[in-house]
């Protein structure tokens, strides 16, 4: 079987959220790999969500907020924003791919956007391969004696 | 700790969710889960029969937790929590998973679907477990609005609160009332004048006690909340004493800021503003008013074109229809005929769009009075050129007429170009003062476009007329009325219920590094010098959670957003 990426999406209440179901009242169609957590605002956003979501097996993480200029807490997208970039130095330290956390705008009126946005993570995400959390995961739990039968 | 007992509610919403996902398969699986304790699909969890299958169920299955599966808790949220407060829990223990709007309406197929919408529905189940009884606040309702813009929909939503006895703030940047309306002459399709609908209001608006007028002013800044907002107005820019500011207390905020037409120089094709008699809508507007349709050389013209769709449904331009203008050209054209008899119309359309009341039947009326009709195709434009000396007119215009298939060539004298609606240039300036959104055209959001065409995604906010897209003026005052009656129906309630969703602080794990402090866009942390550890004032506190997620201690709690609810979700989504 192909391998299905699975993605986390982080989503801000007032826009990105909002975006995301103007995509299902458009029937804008995108892959089914995303599962959409909403939270208030982009600045809710703990590192340790997504450090915890690629620990639990996810294959990306992506954040979505609100266009700069348009959070509707004023400057919560811009705080997320700070953080996405200390944490992408973090994450390249662990040797996680810089596909795999994503942070994108999304207004409440860009349904499209953010179909596009989910089907072009998925695909260069599928072109990656499973993250190595993942593989590692999956090979602890594997039983050691079908390794040697192969 | 009481065992925690969930029911479990996959809605088929008809066709739109179960034609996609396997709302059966969903349900038996999930079943199994530890703490549910009832799984059940239905036709229309929204229905009366819906909420009372799940009211029933809490009382004779003890349940202490519901989860329903369906639409966008954006759509329905509060529908069930209401389900669970009359069947006497909590309403915050209830959560709802997304698997319409984002699952079986962008996902064709069956298998991954169902897959997803089981992901998001077990994530809701393992949340659901660690949410925690909340009660709502309750906050006073100031009864003063604060209404921008004086144009037909800030009058009318003015005068519906003022005349209830309510007081409001007019506030208008320019020096007179009418806004755009005041430019026009007659209007469609009822040929009503625009002067006779607005001089009663602002006659009334002026005389009303409760109204208080602030011309020549703007709004500067807006903080506060639903029912406690403190404006400050001022001097508009340029003109007025910029040393003259008035605080006020409102408790909503009615946007009636307008729309400013589209720039007809931008479109270089019609040669407006080389050839003198292309005019705009508007400036046509202008002559009709003063009585007096003249060329620029002072000719009464015999040959009238008029162009619809300038800026409007363009590639170029705007993609979006302005609304007004095919029936304001219709109105041109019994305008012109009736001033100028002997003359000639015609009419450079791409669709009529008559879709208002008595639209069709005026529509009908001019095709009669012998306005000459030509349709030209979407992306094309009319070609319009000067006549040579000696020809009968002054300019000759050359349309690819698409009911005909030929390439027509008209005379005319007066070119009027039907300009659409666009955005004003300071909407976005606006926007953020009262923290409202705008779409990609500039047009402000609504909180609902269909359900809730007048609110905005900030509480105590309303949008009214052509801010919020291009409309007629009876949607205008429909929407301005509207927003007023909103008004009115929280005042009379004197209370207004807040979320119970805001930040807490363990002052046992504050650590009283004060990092949260400067965080908070609303300062709404504050620091306890006596005991050296931070506060959330609830009141203030919007619950965005930002200072939650900077907390090195942890020790900053996001009610209903809590990290443990979170977490539960995501290996939800992920087992």
């Amino acid at each position: 079987m192909s391998f299905e990426p699975k993605i986390v999406g982080f989503l801000c209440n007032w826009c990105s959220y909002a975006g995301a179901d103007l995509a299902g009242t458009s029937r804008i169609q995108y892959p089914a790999n995303v599962r959409v957590i909403r939270v208030m605002c982009s600045a809710r956003i703990d590192p340790t969500f997504v450090l915890k979501a690629l620990r639990d097996g996810a294959d990306g993480v992506l954040i979505c907020g609100c266009h700069p200029g348009d959070c509707h807490y004023t400057e919560g997208n811009y705080k997320a924003l700070r953080r996405y970039e200390l944490l992408k130095q973090t994450l390249c330290a662990f040797g996680i791919e810089e596909a795999r956390v994503r942070l994108e705008w999304v207004s409440a009126s860009e349904g499209q956007v953010f179909a596009e946005v989910v089907t072009d993570m998925t695909e260069k995400i599928r072109a990656l391969g499973p993250s190595r959390f993942r593989v590692e995961q999956e090979n602890a739990s594997q039983p050691v004696h079908q390794e040697v039968t192969k | 700790m009481e065992e925690v007992r969930i029911g479990v509610y996959v809605c088929n919403c008809g066709t739109n969710i179960a034609k996609v996902v396997d709302c059966d398969a969903i349900c038996a699986s999930l079943s199994k889960m530890p703490n549910v304790a009832v799984a059940r699909t239905y036709k229309y969890m929204c229905s009366t029969p819906g909420q009372e299958m799940i009211v029933e169920d809490i009382r004779k299955n003890n349940l202490n937790r519901v989860v329903v599966a369906a639409c966008s808790p954006r759509m329905h949220e509060r529908t069930f929590r209401k389900a669970l407060q009359t069947a006497g829990i909590n309403p915050y223990f209830f959560e709802m998973a997304n698997i319409r709007e984002q699952c079986s309406w962008v996902h064709e197929n069956e298998e991954t679907a169902t897959a997803k919408a089981e992901a998001l529905t077990r994530a809701a189940i393992l949340r659901v477990a660690h949410h925690e009884p909340l009660e709502n606040l309750y906050a006073d309702m100031c009864p003063s609005t604060l209404v921008l813009g004086g144009g037909i929909a800030g009058l009318s939503a003015a005068l519906e609160l003022a005349e209830s006895g309510h007081p409001v703030f007019l506030v208008e940047k320019t020096d007179r009332l009418g806004g755009n309306l005041a430019r026009v002459d007659l209007t469609a399709p009822h040929l009503y004048s625009a002067r006779d609908l607005l001089t009663d209001r602002i006659a009334r608006v002026r005389a009303n006690p409760y109204v208080q007028l602030m011309l020549e002013s703007e709004l500067k800044s807006l903080s506060g909340f639903v029912g406690n907002f403190t404006a400050i107005v001022g001097a508009a820019k340029k003109n007025g004493d910029p040393h003259k500011e008035h605080v006020l207390e409102v408790g909503s905020v009615v946007v009636c800021t307008g729309y400013k037409e589209f720039d007809a120089g931008r479109v270089t094709h019609f040669g407006y503003g080389k050839l003198p008699n292309v005019v705009t809508s508007f400036e046509f507007e202008k002559m009709l008013r003063e009585g007096n349709i003249r060329t620029k050389e002072g000719r009464i013209p015999e040959y009238f074109a008029i162009v619809h769709c300038v800026g409007s449904r363009s590639r170029d331009f705007h993609g979006y229809c302005s609304r007004v203008c095919c029936m304001t050209a219709l109105k041109y054209a019994h305008e012109i005929k009736s001033a100028i008899p002997n003359s000639y119309v015609s009419d450079l359309y791409i669709d009529m769009h008559a879709f208002g009341k008595g639209h069709e039947d005026f529509y009908r009326g001019s095709s009669e009075a012998k306005t000459l009709f030509l349709m030209y195709g979407k992306n094309e434009h009319p070609v319009i050129k000067r006549a040579q000396p000696g020809e009968e007119s002054e300019m000759l215009i050359e349309v690819n007429e698409q009911l005909s298939g030929e390439t027509i060539e008209i005379p005319a004298d007066m070119v009027i170009l039907m300009v659409g609606m666009e955005a004003r240039s300071e909407s976005g300036d606006v926007a953020r003062l009262v923290n409202i959104s705008q779409d990609k055209d500039g047009w402000y959001i609504e909180s609902h476009p269909k359900l809730d065409p007048v609110a905005t995604t900030t509480e105590g906010i309303f949008i009214a007329g052509t801010c919020a897209a291009p409309k007629d003026i009876p949607d205008t005052v429909a929407q301005a009325r509207a927003a007023a009656a909103r008004i009115l129906g929280r005042i009379a309630k004197q209370k207004i219920e807040i979320d119970a969703v805001f930040a807490e602080v363990d002052e046992d794990l504050c650590s009283g590094c004060r990092v949260c402090n400067s965080l908070c866009p609303y300062s709404a942390v504050e620091f306890d010098e006596e005991k050296k550890r931070s506060r959330v004032n609830s009141a203030l506190c919007k619950a965005c959670g930002a200072c939650v997620a900077a907390c090195p201690s942890c020790a900053i709690k996001a009610r209903h957003f809590t990290d443990r609810q979170i977490f539960a979700q995501i290996e939800g989504v992920l087992r």
